[in-house]
């Protein structure tokens, strides 16, 4: 009847597209400008890095992307980690206590252990549907309470275990290794990536979970079973965490639940919105959402590889720059008329903070660097106002009434 | 002309995407008139309403108030050259108060600078005792029904001094005793000389209250005459464009078996007054039949489909039997199974997946026959979707086009088709043509009747009485959640259901 649409056209246009894009670009930019040059002379070493740290992120953001997509939303992410490697921990002393002791724990041991783990995922899975659709509580109010809840009771469930110490100490040096190979659970992300993938786009539940996400009570009178979606979305969202907790334990060689993965959902979050998700639901996809995470890891490598020390104190700086960004540039463009982001009232406001952040962010990004100087700082700050008045004052010549 | 013109409306066109909402309307309206604007669903009257109070802010054509050429840029510069709109759709916060709503966004301040909440309150007061009203201006608005609602909006419109009003069928969803209370407060406004433009196509108001009648049509500007000139007939004639009586749908099929028989249905409704949603329903529907449902809004016709349909909040009581077997569905995947399927009523909020495409918008219901393996398969999908898309003559750009690109009409053909696709043996249809266009509307009679002689049952609800005389074989009244009346097609006449449903 009428053309296709393009298959280049749908390339070029899509998210996974211009995240890839934009990777190659962050990880050119870093190779030249890391004075180190590490990404040229230690390859391995740097994929390892990145690889591991995505990887770890992936696992539950996929979870995480599912229930966004369902037109939900997971707050406790970070919390069902740390609680899943406590109960790791705990359930390897409970099954084998001799070889905990000694540093060698049985196979069986382990197996159950992790099964357990898991299973502790489907529970919390199970408790947050179970407040969503029997309660009615929201998503948000329903996953902010475990959010809070479960982590403390891990840090309950820790000391009884631990004599009273406030963590537990990953007790076998073998198992710890093969937890935290980098190239085994590369394999089984890649492996759970897909199936989510298929399930997604291939399956009825996968269309299902798109269409309750999209409009709840039109999937509903349409005869679609909402409130088990709902369950196989937060089981999902709970067990990858609780994956990562058991690799976390591993990869750490600690579980502390004071602080192990704190703020983690809120990373998940934002690399399914980077990988094109929308928070209204209905919108997204796996691919974009690993894409994501990368993009996302990778960026934050980068800073702390031209940086240089003490990086992780930049993370979230640069999270949330990272979500402003590619949200922001998302975010169909019309290409009639030029957006009015700063000749508003609060545009213009926004101008000197903008201005004396990137100052700031110049002083506390590069102060130990040899050609730091604070006046350079200064200057960068009101380098980076006057152009942004400059688009204002341009804002305003284009929208001039005639 | 007419002298003192007061609006001059020239020229006025709109488009949304492919639809050609208005065309060309011109008309001009004198100082202290009431006009009428008839016309069909879909004919462009609220859209025309819309683009004279501000709401829509780009279309082709000019306005003139009093001599002036105006475009305004919203709302709120329309109502400071003193034009209201009260829409049909209720805009008020329900979780503020009525004072609170009169005056959202200019609240009077004190000497101090601070919210005045009592002179606020005061001057509301004073505003609904203007409208002889009892509403206290200190109760939140969400607590008040639907006619008191209205008359808060009302004096909303008074409260900045409102020259022009336009009431986009306000008594849609009136009692009677509202709608002749409705009815004192418009006399009231044209004593202050206010000017009114009316909306309706209820034959009986417009010839109650108004001075001239103006037609429009697909977006079209049919006629304007002297009300005292004209006839209800020849109105509806002029918003049909035919006349009435030559809509036939051509030969009817034979009454088939009994498909489904309901007994005793009712329905509760915790924390309301009168307990329950509806009582005692009783009917019969036959293969081959359409049984249309009227009643006003509130009656209950949406909330008897969706007990049918497994949908309703609360457990309904009572037997349903569908081909001589007892079913109880508690979800509408149940009903589903069972062969019933329910076209909503507000296709944009209940119907539509905006996200998805007209394809995918197609196969939701019947994903589960459209796997190869554990996976769905395209080429199915595909089949299915094109069948559908021919045999209701969807105009689309192909299956992978956005819903939203679609015409009302066409989406509405699309969710007909994605409930033809589960097989049903009874289609229930909430009011099938809201929002659609003419033309598209009797392609759905059309298509409603061929269901029906391939053997379907079909209910349809609607808010519009000539829509249900024209398509059903019986039709069943309801009034307050009771079934008040049956006619057989030979003895329905409007007076009659009018009469059973007030």
């Amino acid at each position: 009847m009428i053309p296709k649409p393009s298959l280049w056209r749908a390339i070029w246009g899509s998210v996974e597209f211009k995240l890839l894009l934009a990777w190659t670009a962050v990880v050119f930019i870093t190779a030249l400008l890391d004075s180190g040059h590490t990404y040229f002379y230690q390859p391995a070493s740097s994929a390892e890095l990145i690889l591991r740290n995505t990887v770890l992120l992936g696992f539950f953001a996929l979870g995480s992307s599912v229930i966004i997509i369902s037109g939900g939303i997971d707050l406790s992410s970070g919390s069902v980690i740390a609680l899943s490697a406590t109960v790791f921990g705990a359930l390897l002393i409970l099954l084998d206590p001799e070889g905990f002791a000694k540093g060698s724990i049985s196979t069986t041991a382990v197996l159950v252990a992790i099964a357990g783990t898991l299973l502790v995922g489907v529970m919390i899975g199970t408790l947050h549907a179970w407040l969503i659709t029997a309660v009615g509580l929201p998503p948000f109010i329903a996953t902010l309470a475990t959010l809070v809840g479960l982590r403390s009771f891990g840090r309950a469930l820790a000391p009884i275990m631990m004599n009273g110490k406030s963590q537990i100490d990953f007790p076998d040096r073998d198992l710890r290794n093969i937890l935290k190979d980098v190239t085994s659970i590369s394999i089984l992300f890649v492996i759970l990536a897909i199936i989510v993938w298929i399930v997604m786009s291939k399956t009825v539940t996968g269309r299902h979970l798109h269409a309750m996400g999209g409009n709840e009570q039109a999937a509903r009178l349409s005869g679609i079973r909402t409130d088990r979606l709902k369950w196989f979305a937060y089981v999902l969202g709970a067990v990858t965490a609780s994956i990562v907790g058991i690799i976390s334990f591993a990869d750490q060689g600690s579980a502390k639940p004071d602080i192990m993965a704190r703020g983690y959902e809120l990373n998940a979050i934002a690399s399914s919105v980077i990988g094109g998700c929308s928070l209204q639901g209905g919108i997204g996809t796996i691919p974009g959402v690993v894409l994501g995470c990368l993009f996302l890891r990778t960026v934050i490598d980068a800073v702390s590889k031209i940086v240089g020390t003490g990086s992780d104190v930049y993370e979230g700086m640069i999270v949330g720059i990272v979500v402003v960004l590619a949200v922001t540039f998302s975010q169909r463009i019309d290409r009639a008329s030029i957006k009015k982001y700063f000749s508003t009232p609060i545009g213009w406001a926004s101008i000197p903070v903008l201005g004396i952040t990137s100052g700031m962010a110049l002083l506390l990004f590069f102060g130990n660097q040899a050609w730091y100087s604070p006046m350079k700082g200064i200057l960068f700050g009101c380098f980076v106002t006057v152009c942004l008045a400059g688009r204002a004052w341009y804002e305003t010549v284009i929208h001039k009434p005639k | 002309m007419i002298a003192d013109t007061i609006i001059s409306i020239q020229n006025i066109g709109k488009r949304f995407a492919a639809v050609k909402a208005l065309d060309g309307v011109s008309f001009d309206v004198s100082r202290g008139e009431l006009v009428a604007i008839c016309g069909e669903n879909g004919a462009g009257k609220s859209t025309l309403m819309k683009i004279l109070s501000g709401v829509y802010t780009e279309y082709e054509g000019t306005i003139e108030i009093d001599g002036q050429p105006v475009r305004f840029t919203g709302t709120r510069d329309a109502e400071d050259a003193g034009i209201s709109i009260i829409h049909q759709e209720l805009n008020l916060v329900e979780q503020l108060s009525v004072a609170a709503n009169i005056f959202l966004g200019r609240e009077p301040r004190n000497r101090f600078g601070m919210r005045d909440d009592r002179a606020m309150q005061l001057r509301a007061n004073e505003l609904l005792r203007d409208l002889e009203c009892s509403i206290d201006s200190r109760q939140l608005a969400g607590s008040l029904r639907v006619g008191d609602q209205q008359l808060v909006e009302i004096a909303k419109a008074l409260s900045v001094n409102a020259r022009i009003l336009v009431m986009d069928e306000p008594t849609s969803a009136l009692t009677e005793s509202e709608v002749a209370r409705l009815y004192r407060v418009i006399a009231k406004l044209r004593q202050r000389g206010t000017t009114i433009l009316y909306i309706s196509h209820k034959m009986e108001e417009v010839f109650h209250l108004s001075d001239r009648i103006v037609v429009l049509r697909d977006g079209r500007f049919i006629t304007q005459r002297e009300t005292k000139s004209m006839t209800p007939n020849e109105v509806t004639e002029c918003m049909v464009g035919r006349s009435l009586d030559t809509i036939d749908l051509g030969p009817r099929g034979n009454r088939g078996e009994k498909l489904l028989e309901v007994k005793g249905l009712g329905l509760r409704w915790p924390g309301h007054a009168r307990g329950y949603r509806l009582k005692d329903i009783g009917f019969e529907l036959y293969a081959g039949e359409v049984l249309g449902i009227a009643g006003l809004m509130g009656a209950g016709r949406t909330e008897l489909l969706e007990s049918l349909f497994g949908a309703s909040k609360e457990t309904p009581s009572g037997e349903i039997y569908l081909c001589g077997k007892r079913i109880q569905p508690s979800h509408p995947k149940e009903a589903i199974e069972e062969g019933i399927a329910l076209v909503t009523e507000d296709r944009k909020r209940l119907g539509i997946f905006t996200a998805m495409n007209v394809g995918r918008n197609i196969s939701l219901c019947t994903l589960r026959g459209m796997r190869s393996g554990p996976l769905l398969s395209d080429q199915k999908e595909r089949d299915a979707g094109a069948s559908m898309v021919s045999k209701l003559k969807i105009k689309t750009d192909g299956l992978r086009a956005s819903i939203l690109s679609l015409s009302g009409g066409n989406q509405q053909k699309c969710i007909v088709g994605r409930w033809l696709l589960t097989n049903p043996k009874v289609l229930l249809l909430d009011d099938p043509t809201r929002g659609v266009d003419v033309g598209a509307k009797a392609e759905l009679y059309r298509i409603i009747r061929e269901l029906c002689n391939e053997g379907l049952g079909v209910i349809v609800t609607s808010s519009e009485l000539p829509e249900i005389l024209t398509l059903s074989d019986r039709v069943m009244v309801l009034n307050e959640g009771r079934q008040t009346a049956m006619f057989s097609r030979e003895e329905a006449t409007q007076a009659k259901i009018i009469q059973a449903a007030t």
